[in-house]
């Protein structure tokens, strides 16, 4: 990107009132492919002398066997652990006391490294990246302290939580296919059974230079990073391309639906969730609308009617495409308000996707999904790592990093027919997944106390 | 991680580090140090690492002060289309609610979004959201100030802080709105109860703070029900007053604009002519005791080790912000050794508070219910050997380092930069106080770290909150300790019937 953005406006301010809505800067970078397959995705951007250094490897828990589930996250924790000239934790020990901050994160389709630092320790964040994905260190001691962490992150995120286990049950119960069908953190016997050769395997398989999207925005000097990137990572072997995974579900015929009781929720909550295409589909810009328009903020039709005038649930309704590269869902979430009932919420949000199905949307709802397009990517540009993290994706899902810079004008172009059509297909009953979470019975009085 | 997670799948993306930022302050590496804490991390020095800190000039925000007493800062950067703003208002906070009244300042700043004179609460929702901007009203339940904040696309600002001026000075408190807000409270107070974490910070912060306002976390179904559309009225009334707040801009707007738009649209706030109200510090701390909340069905045990502070103002606030980093910043000892060692938690950290008053300090964690006697020792022994023995020089110079090469990554936001001024403001802090702070941060000695350890981090002034499944836990928890048994509702409670559950 252009650290100089112009400014739109000039003479005072009551000029703005009345401002059109000026082209964004366009984010520019330059993309490269090593000899040993990585992709090196650059972009410049002197606003702030700071950088962010971003690795996807296309592996997550979708890569997974059965009997493992829960090992692509795993298996992330342990690339803190040393290489071969990189002590166990030093990796962030080092980004930390160079006044950085740095962390990893999965999902079911990838898995990422990054880093931000001040620019002069670009060599510190490429040395620390390469020497780990050419010579990851695997010992047991490591092996059984990671697994005993994430022991631990799967209690606190998932068992000690209410409602923690509303989203294993969906995915269950959506998908058939066991590539989507398990969780990312994984049970707790799948977590047991793992072997540090397991971790030694899924190194091999996974990540290699050729299987992975290195990329670098912010403060750095294009030429001299990209010989940078290849000093340290060029002389990496490639791998055999990993098998890709067969994602394909069966095409679901008629509802599903479960009812979990929790006896850590005092509330009882829906979930449900409908089939969508990939990430990638064209449809996907239509969901992003309809999502728009059911959810998002005060004004939208699930807050104003079922939050706000109905006043069935107290909280947000949430509804969001969730972004899969593989077959994706169309996530709805709402708690019902104490003592109204949750057949009562699930009706009135039913009620409304029949609405957006078959009444008119409006301009203004279409105006907000534009403008929330629009300001999302003003947003992206805000942080080195939001560019970085974006880039890296669309280069490794769609071989399309340039989409950073289309999103928002796609979006632009979706028209409330569009939105229509979209809910039509895919908001459907007979594809869909239903979970009720009641809190179990013993549950204390509604009428809480503070501390008095 | 915002961009990373999404809304409420919170599972759908896993990392690997705690955040031992979402404590706030400090997060750091450190070196190794005697007792417990050798095992986590192994330097096998052959990274290239600049050791130079790269020198970086935090922008001056510029400033004016308004006739009607309002401060005005503006930070310009025009590297993107983008504008946002931040008020604050000491005096309009909760510190200054009637303890029946907890909330009064959270609810009266939430219904101003509510409704005006010439909107009601739907239109101020639809017309802020075609334009994708923000504007949230916000009071604090404890602390002394309340405030709005705002931001939008440049082609937008103009409207959304008319928007913002109007939403101000000509809130209606529609009776109709404040039920159905009223309601909605009610029901986050029943959620809220789930969260072991909210249930051991209400706990610590009454134990704490004692009948201080600093105590209050939350409203409550009586608070609520004794809050009336009069007394809403009246704070806003008597507390919005210009002459006792700061606006601050930051983005792609001028001063000279700036200063144009507050005189539009706020031209019509008047002084008050009041003085700004003060602040007491809370009673010490009581003599350390041992809390437990019981949570029935839990599976971990959340722990709280803490006691107060200091005040912002307070000369040991710059060593206790290095001592911390050694503690229980991000990689810091209580990490290496409870996680990292001992496998015993997913994060652990620790930060501080302080403010006009006395703020507090805490360690924190999550363990798995059967080694919450051991994790508890551990991190009370880390506390110990930071009092008993001065902080090794390769680790108190990793710490402070970390702490000063971290200013260059703020200089990616405005917003980030005008925080540190707004502190200033707030705090009325020396002119060139944050010229000279990484030379303070630098100057902090092994010595200095001990004392501020000895004094802050003082066992007799440690309370420790537990909360977690009492009928696993109470004995553990009664070593450490005299010991008091609470429930989820935080009622008392005879600590003879959690074993018979």
């Amino acid at each position: 990107m252009s650290p100089s953005i112009r400014r739109l406006a000039s003479a005072g301010v009551v000029v703005a009132l009345g401002l059109a809505a000026a082209p964004l800067p366009k984010i520019q970078f330059t993309d490269t492919k090593l000899k040993n397959g990585l992709r090196v995705i650059i972009s410049e951007d002197h606003s702030a002398p700071v950088f962010t250094l971003a690795v996807t490897y296309n592996a997550g828990s979708r890569d997974e066997r059965k009997g493992r589930t829960g090992f692509a996250h795993l298996f992330e924790h342990m690339m803190f652990k040393g290489s071969e000239n990189v002590g166990a934790l030093e990796h962030p020990h080092l980004v930390f006391a160079a006044g950085g901050i740095m962390d990893a994160t999965t999902n079911k389709d990838r898995t990422l490294y990054f880093a931000t630092l001040p620019a002069n320790q670009l060599d510190l964040g490429l040395f620390l990246e390469s020497d780990r994905m050419r010579s990851l260190e695997i010992t047991r001691a490591n092996f059984e302290n990671q697994r005993a962490a994430v022991k631990e992150e799967r209690l606190l995120r998932v068992d000690n939580q209410p409602y923690g286990r509303a989203f294993e049950v969906i995915e269950d119960l959506a998908y058939e296919n066991f590539a989507y069908e398990h969780s990312v953190i994984g049970s707790m016997q799948d977590l047991d059974a793992a072997t540090v050769d397991d971790v030694a395997s899924f190194f091999k398989t996974y990540y290699a230079p050729n299987n992975a999207v290195l990329s670098i925005v912010g403060d750095v000097d294009t030429k001299v990073a990209l010989e940078k990137v290849r000093k340290y990572f060029e002389s990496i072997p490639a791998q055999p391309a990993p098998k890709p995974v067969d994602m394909t579900e069966p095409a679901q015929t008629e509802e599903r639906r479960t009812s979990i009781d929790d006896p850590l929720a005092r509330l009882p909550r829906v979930d449900m969730v409908y089939k969508i295409p990939p990430a990638d589909a064209p449809d996907q810009d239509a969901l992003q609308v309809l999502a728009t328009v059911l959810a998002s903020g005060r004004s939208s039709r699930f807050y104003e009617t079922i939050v706000r005038q109905k006043q069935l649930s107290s909280g947000t309704i949430a509804a969001f495409p969730d972004g899969a590269k593989g077959p994706g869902l169309f996530n709805i979430s709402g708690t019902a308000a104490p003592g109204k009932s949750i057949a009562d919420l699930e009706a009135a949000i039913d009620a409304e996707i029949e609405r957006v199905k078959t009444d008119p949307i409006e301009d203004w709802e279409m105006q907000k999904a534009r403008a929330s397009a629009r300001s999302n990517l003003v947003n992206t540009m805000a942080s080195s790592l939001g560019r970085a993290v974006a880039l890296g994706d669309y280069a490794m899902f769609e071989n399309n990093p340039n989409k950073i810079n289309t999103r928002a004008d796609a979006i632009a172009k979706v028209t409330a027919a569009d939105v229509q059509k979209a809910a039509q297909k895919y908001l459907v009953k007979a594809g869909r997944t239903v979970v009720v979470i009641v809190p179990k019975a013993t549950a204390p009085s509604s009428a809480p106390s503070g501390v008095e | 991680m915002q961009t990373l997670m999404r809304k409420t799948n919170v599972v759908a993306a896993v990392a690997a580090f705690a955040a031992a930022a979402t404590l706030g302050l400090h997060a750091q590496a450190g070196g190794q140090q005697g007792p417990p804490s050798s095992a986590g991390l192994i330097k096998k020095g052959k990274a290239p690492v600049s050791n130079e800190v790269l020198k970086v000039k935090l922008p001056k925000p510029q400033e004016a002060d308004l006739p009607n007493g309002l401060h005005l800062m503006v930070l310009e950067d025009h590297k993107l289309p983008r504008v946002s703003f931040q008020m604050m208002i000491p005096g309009a906070g909760g510190y200054y609610d009637a303890p029946s009244m907890t909330g009064l300042s959270n609810y009266t700043a939430q219904m101003m979004r509510e409704g005006t004179k010439t909107r009601t609460s739907q239109q101020i929702s639809q017309a802020l959201e075609t334009m994708a901007a923000t504007l949230f009203v916000t009071g604090s339940i404890a602390g002394p100030s309340a405030g709005m904040s705002g931001g939008a696309l440049s082609e937008h600002f103009a409207d959304v802080f008319d928007l913002g001026a109007d939403v101000l000075l000509n809130p209606s408190f529609p009776a109709e709105e404040w039920d159905r807000l009223k309601t909605r409270a009610k029901a986050g107070l029943i959620q809220q109860r789930t969260q072991p974490g909210f249930l051991a910070t209400e706990m610590f912060s009454k134990v704490i703070y004692g009948d201080h306002p600093a105590s209050r976390n939350s409203a409550t179904p009586a608070s609520l029900d004794a809050i009336t559309r009069d007394a809403m009225v009246e704070a806003h009334r008597t507390r919005f007053v210009p002459d006792h707040a700061v606006i601050a801009f930051a983005g792609d707007i001028t001063l000279a604009d700036a200063r144009k738009l507050v005189e539009a649209k706020l031209g019509a706030w008047k002084k008050s002519g009041v003085a700004k109200p003060s602040v007491t510090n809370p009673p010490a701390a009581p003599a350390a005791k041992v809390y437990l909340v019981t949570r029935p069905s839990s599976v971990q045990t959340n722990l709280i080790v803490g006691g107060q502070s200091m005040t912002r103002t307070d000369p040991d606030y710059i060593t206790l912000t290095v001592a911390n980093r050694v503690l229980g910043g991000a990689m810091g000892r209580l990490f290496r050794h409870l996680r990292e060692e001992k496998g015993y938690t997913y994060g652990v950290g620790s930060g501080f508070s302080a403010t006009r008053h006395t703020g507090s300090w805490q360690a924190s964690t999550a363990v798995r219910t059967d080694v919450t006697d051991p994790a508890l020792t551990d991190l009370l022994n880390d506390i110990a050997s930071m009092r008993d023995t001065p902080v090794p020089a390769d680790e108190l110079m990793d710490a402070k380092r970390a702490i000063v090469a971290g200013f260059a990554l703020s200089l990616q936001t405005p917003e980030q930069v005008l925080n540190y001024y707004l502190d200033s403001w707030t705090y009325e802090l020396p002119k060139d106080y944050w010229d000279t702070y990484p030379a303070n941060v630098m100057a902090v000695t092994a010595a200095q770290a001990q004392a501020a350890a000895r004094k802050y981090w003082d066992p007799s002034r440690l309370n420790i909150v537990a909360v977690g499944d009492g009928s696993k836990i109470k004995e553990a928890l009664a070593k450490k300790g005299e010991l008091e048994v609470y429930d989820a509702d935080g009622k008392p409670i005879a600590s003879t019937l959690i074993s018979s559950r």
